[in-house]
């Protein structure tokens, strides 16, 4: 597996909002079946850290390698911009990403939802991508609800569905922002079980979340974000376990 | 047969609306569909890419297309009919164009004025559709790779589009009622055939609600048409029966 190429890897982001600097410096490496969880106070930088991992927002500094290419830069007038947005493009395709409030498109069934990306940006034959989507249906139970329209669903069943929607473009990486963070407590088990069975398969992930437990039992690596900068990081059975910082210990100290 | 010999006994003691009457009704209504339907589809046309441009962050796109907008929306449609009918004749060189035949109908100039005042109302109405599009939507067709243009033809105009529905059946028959006013030109529309009946027989109350029926019909096929197109089109909003 040496000479595959790393699915994705960033490195030295750094990106400020106004005065306001959100991420001092991130790196991350994400290799092949790697979970990597990112977790941190709101306002620590997390959800930014993702979001620049495929561009939705411009890091002002940093280095961005998808797959073994990387991302060009120019500056601009207003910022630093990608150079080439067709390469953007191309490197976004790779990474599909999963939204705290779902995002599916309103005015798509369930099943259009998912063959759309995958037909008008890869140029998949709709045959197959609508073969690939019912079996992608079946795997997070949602073989009956192919034809509902988003606002028809319960918020568990639009992540759920929101999540074959990432898996039918056959990404390199998966993007989680906090997938579980809109849904009612009861729903939340259902979500989490699809992205067990995801991890279990050996896909490639980045989580922002708050479900410890998750990071807990599923991810390879942890990283403690606190105000932009990695307070803490290794593998869940160390910073989880048995955090060092005083700041991490009280994170995961038990509210009440 | 039966039902036409019915209605002649019906029109033969009757002094208005005699075979000739409604036949001028009946040109009337050609006329007024033909200028209403193709004013409506032009304008309909020309507002997507001017909605598109309009909604555009460059300013020296959207601004000429807020003018347009501004100006057309911000004078009364009387008045834009009035300066393109009677104004037309003022450019130079105009009578010897192919063009002058047209032109010189009130028809066309009335198509001019009316494909332009609908445009300028379709283009916002489809301007304000586009932006209130969800956020997260957009955030999700970049996410996937889309491009702009992908975007634009595949997430933002259908979902606008359907969005925009109900104003714009509002805009087809505030058109309709509005093409009444072609008649001020000398357009024998369905007002002006009304308008032709009053003069030569002084009874304004046959006249015009005869013609005020046909208007009301003219607006239910509209609304049917319309709530059709809603049920359809606007499925994703209804919770699941």
């Amino acid at each position: 597996m040496a000479d595959t190429p790393i699915p994705l890897e960033v490195r030295n982001i750094k990106k400020r909002f106004g005065d306001t600097e959100v991420l001092k410096g991130l790196s991350l490496t994400a290799r092949k079946g790697d979970v990597i969880t990112l977790i941190g106070a709101s306002g620590s930088g997390k959800s930014t850290f993702l979001r620049c991992m495929n561009l939705l927002e411009q890091p002002d500094e940093g280095d961005l390698i998808v797959h073994g290419e990387e991302i060009r830069f120019k500056q601009t007038r207003y910022g630093r911009e990608p150079a080439d947005w067709k390469q953007v493009v191309r490197m976004r395709a790779k990474l599909s990403m999963v939204f705290q409030s779902f995002n599916l498109w309103a005015h798509m069934t369930l099943l259009e939802n998912i063959i759309e990306a995958p037909v008008h940006v890869l140029g998949k034959p709709k045959k197959e991508a609508i073969e690939h989507a019912r079996a992608l249906l079946e795997r997070v139970g949602l073989t009956a609800r192919a034809d509902a329209y988003p606002a028809q669903m319960s918020g568990g069943q639009q992540q759920r569905g929101a999540i074959a929607r990432a898996l039918a473009m056959d990404p390199e990486v998966m993007l989680f922002d906090e997938p579980t963070s809109a849904l009612d407590p009861e729903l939340v088990g259902d979500v989490l079980k699809v992205m067990h069975g995801l991890a279990d398969e050996g896909r490639t992930m980045v989580v922002v979340t708050h479900e410890m437990s998750f990071a807990r039992d599923v991810s390879s690596e942890v990283i403690y974000l606190h105000q932009g900068l990695v307070e803490e990081a290794g593998p869940p059975q160390d910073v989880l376990a048995n955090p060092q910082s005083p700041r991490l210990q009280q994170f995961l100290a038990p509210k009440y | 047969m039966e039902i036409l010999a019915w209605f002649h006994e019906l029109l033969d003691g009757n002094l208005i609306f005699t075979p000739q009457t409604l036949g001028y009704y009946w040109d009337g209504l050609v006329v007024t569909v033909q200028l209403v339907f193709v004013s409506l589809l032009i304008g309909l046309v020309l507002a997507v890419p001017l909605a598109i441009g309009r909604s555009s962050g460059r300013r020296w796109i959207s601004l000429p297309i807020y003018a347009y907008t501004y100006v057309f929306r911000g004078t009364p449609l009387l008045i834009q009919l009035y300066i393109i009918y009677y104004g037309v004749v003022f450019f130079d060189g105009i009578q010897e164009t192919f063009l002058w035949p047209l032109l010189r109908e009130a028809f066309y100039p009335a198509l001019i004025a009316f494909t332009l005042n609908t445009a300028a109302y379709t283009t916002e109405i489809f301007r304000g559709a586009i932006k209130a599009t969800p956020k997260g939507e957009i955030e999700a067709a970049r996410a996937y790779g889309m491009s702009q243009a992908l975007m634009m033809r595949r997430i933002i105009l259908p979902s606008a589009f359907r969005r925009a529905l109900p104003a714009y059946g509002n805009e087809v028959i505030f058109m309709l009622h509005a093409s009444a006013i072609a008649s001020v030109v000398t357009l024998m529309d369905l007002t002006g055939a009304a308008r032709f009946v009053y003069a030569r027989f002084y009874a304004p109350f046959e006249a015009f609600i005869f013609v005020a029926v046909i208007y009301l019909c003219l607006t239910f096929t509209i609304l049917f048409f319309f709530r059709y197109l809603e049920k359809r089109l606007l499925a994703h909003l209804r919770p699941q029966s």
